[in-house]
């Protein structure tokens, strides 16, 4: 009688352990999960996985620019609506000046080969006005093509880009940086000859019509003829320019990650020969972060005031970076990739102070399908969140916006969890030499415009989703 | 006088303790005997796979394998391409951190899973051997270090690997069956 009583209970308990699980699991139709965070508008970019997205304010208008992955093993080549015909993911451009109505204008195709191995992942634009050499009409997209090649397009007018130059020959590509000012551009490249896939290849593109290379740049043990260890390979750097005179470049992926700051004067002008002196001249402070962890983007924030430490005779402001690490397991497959801030005042002694991360047991993210960690913050550097407020891409738990004015302590103060639909491509984990899939949004990348607009875009052919916020992350954030 | 038999008992005794230390030497090694032994490294960022030990009687010097696999570490479609590839993943970093090819990798296929094997010179004493087999976009990273002739190093090392038990264990760890 107990045993059965027992039977009873335990069944009991399982079906609602289940319940909860499948709860949490998406289902087309489903409504988005949001809190202090609305959606405006959406595009669906063809179905093509996203990867990068940046917005210009171009003339009058608001032009985003969104890389792609390559395509799928089901559609290597999304067939592109406006001309019929099947293209290679590349490079999708969105007329956002009525965000709640994005207009589709056009779709540059780019390398051959699926998910990481073809595609445009990355882009970056200029005004050709800002730039030292630049034509003053143009507008310059640079972008990834795949991993063979760097690309310059003009892109004045959206609908009919013009290429005009390629910086080809490479074995890799990833999260490059443009100087708009200077036209130091910061690209990340696999040199043939250099032992990692990604380094960096310094290039002046202040005329894009004729690239100047200045030098090549990476980590000692990972340039050519080198023996032994090789360091992890750059994800990304970001520059501030001949004004802040440093760069910030992010090392690995979700694996042995670190921070490594550099004196830009130095980089530029110091001596070029890829040899492990040279290498290392230019280098202020190299932070490890746990073997645990990779570094995808490193977000500067100097000068922070930190109103805890208003009344304290030093140290009133500090220099902050923000790390971003990367998930690339489906199902929490390994550790959680997460945010990290580190106190950067004193450079040669960088410090981690602060972490952030979505809470697991909020949405039981572990069994919702695909990647659950971070990607990628916003990039953008515009006064309405900057150092304010920071966006964070989590995959499966959608796009989070943190308060970040003490960044001693981050806050959460909204976030937004797009619908799947029947776009949504599978995520699998294999389970007894068998494939067992689930279909859930993966927002790999944010991005904000300076009109406060938040731009998420989703790895797995989701679309675009274009929101803002309400309610108190509205307030935190200074807006009306 | 003394007796001549002590004498002619201890060179025999001589004669056949040379013979056996000579037969010994020139006997091939037994088949090797591989003992399973502690994950010697510190934590990194993987976990901790499994490491072998064989004996000089065994495999005709001390050789120790460490193997493990590494999910979401490799091109997914070009899998483990160059050398490089081999020098950055195969964990002969842990081994030593100084590490020295003695030449050009081959290709080699391990548990149905093809990638590249390259030995190199850890101190002028030691050699040690990488490994790196792919499948999808996951790794099986191998890394082995031995003193003596890097060849005999290196098949021994590929006789473990293709040993039934360590298929099996490699194929699941890497494949999920």
């Amino acid at each position: 009688m107990g045993g059965r009583a027992t039977a009873v209970c335990c069944a009991f308990i399982f079906v609602l352990l289940a319940n909860a699980a499948s709860a949490q699991q998406q289902k087309i139709g489903d409504p988005p999960e949001a809190s202090n965070m609305r959606l405006v508008g959406t595009s669906d970019l063809q179905a093509r996985s996203a990867y990068q997205p940046t917005i210009h304010h171009q003339g009058d208008r608001w032009i985003a620019y969104i890389g792609h992955h390559g395509g799928t093993d089901d559609i290597p080549d999304p067939v592109n609506p406006m001309t019929g015909k099947p293209e290679p993911n590349g490079t999708s451009i969105v007329d956002v000046t009525d965000p709640a109505h994005p207009k589709y204008l056009r779709h540059i195709p780019g390398q051959e080969g699926k998910y990481e191995s073809g595609g445009a992942q990355m882009v970056r634009i200029c005004d050709g006005k800002d730039l030292p050499k630049g034509d003053r009409n143009a507008v310059y997209m640079l972008r990834t093509f795949g991993s063979e090649a760097h690309e310059i397009w003009n892109v004045a007018d959206p609908a009919n880009p013009v290429l005009v130059t390629r910086i080809g020959g490479l074995k890799d590509t990833h999260k490059n940086f443009w100087e708009c000012d200077t036209g130091i551009a910061f690209l990340v490249s696999g040199a043939p000859d250099w032992r990692t896939r990604r380094m960096t290849q310094i290039y002046d593109l202040s005329d894009p019509a004729h690239p100047v290379k200045i030098r090549d740049f990476g980590l000692p043990g990972q340039e050519p003829g080198a023996t032994g260890a090789v360091p992890t390979e750059l994800h990304g750097p970001i520059s501030t320019g001949p004004k802040g005179n440093r760069v910030y470049f992010g090392y690995g992926t979700d694996k042995g990650g670190f921070l490594q700051i550099v004196d830009r004067d130095k980089l530029l002008n110091g001596p070029k020969e890829p040899t492990p002196d040279n290498l290392k001249f230019p280098e202020i402070a190299r932070m490890p972060l746990s073997a645990m962890n990779g570094a995808h983007t490193v977000f500067p924030m100097p000068g922070m005031p930190i109103a805890e430490f208003a009344h304290d005779k030093d140290g009133k402001s500090r220099d902050i970076v923000m790390i971003v690490d990367e998930a690339i397991q489906n199902e929490c497959g390994e550790a959680r990739q997460m945010v990290w801030f580190a106190d950067v005042t004193t450079e040669a002694r960088p410090m981690l102070i602060s972490s952030y991360t979505v809470p697991e047991a909020w949405g039981a993210f572990c069994e919702r399908g695909g990647r659950f960690g971070s990607h990628s913050s916003n990039e953008s550097m515009a006064p309405v969140y900057y150092k304010r407020l920071a966006f964070i891409a989590f995959f499966n738990a959608g796009v989070r916006a943190l308060d970040i004015r003490d960044p001693y302590h981050p806050k959460e103060v909204g976030y937004f969890i797009p619908s799947i639909t029947a776009a949504t491509d599978k995520r699998c984990v294999t389970i007894d030499g068998k494939d067992r899939c689930k279909v859930a949004i993966q927002t790999n990348n944010v991005e904000t415009d300076a009109r406060g607009y938040i731009y998420a875009v989703d790895r797995a052919n989701t679309g675009l989703h274009i929101l803002e916020l309400t309610g108190a992350a509205r307030a935190a954030a200074g807006l009306q | 006088m003394t007796r001549p038999w002590p004498v002619i008992a201890a060179m025999f005794l001589a004669l056949a303790g040379l013979s056996a230390v000579a037969g010994y030497e020139m006997a091939p090694p037994r088949p090797a005997q591989w003992r399973e032994i502690a994950w010697p490294f510190p934590r990194d960022g993987w976990p901790a796979g499994r490491a072998f030990h064989c004996g000089v009687a065994e495999c005709g010097a001390d050789v120790e394998v460490y193997l493990r696999p590494k999910l979401g570490f490799c091109n997914c479609d070009s899998g483990v391409a160059d050398d490089d590839e081999v020098d950055r993943v195969s964990d002969v970093d842990m081994i030593s951190p100084r590490f020295v090819p003695l030449k050009a990798g081959d290709v080699v296929d391990i548990a149905e899973m093809r990638g590249r094997i390259r030995a190199y010179d850890l101190d002028g004493k030691r050699t040690a051997v990488g490994i790196a087999v792919s499948h999808r976009c996951d790794l099986m990273a191998v890394a082995a270090q031995g003193k003596g002739d890097t060849a005999n190093v290196q098949r021994e090392v590929l006789a473990l690997l293709g040993s039934q038990q360590i298929v099996k264990w490699m194929t699941a760890a890497v494949q999920g069956r």
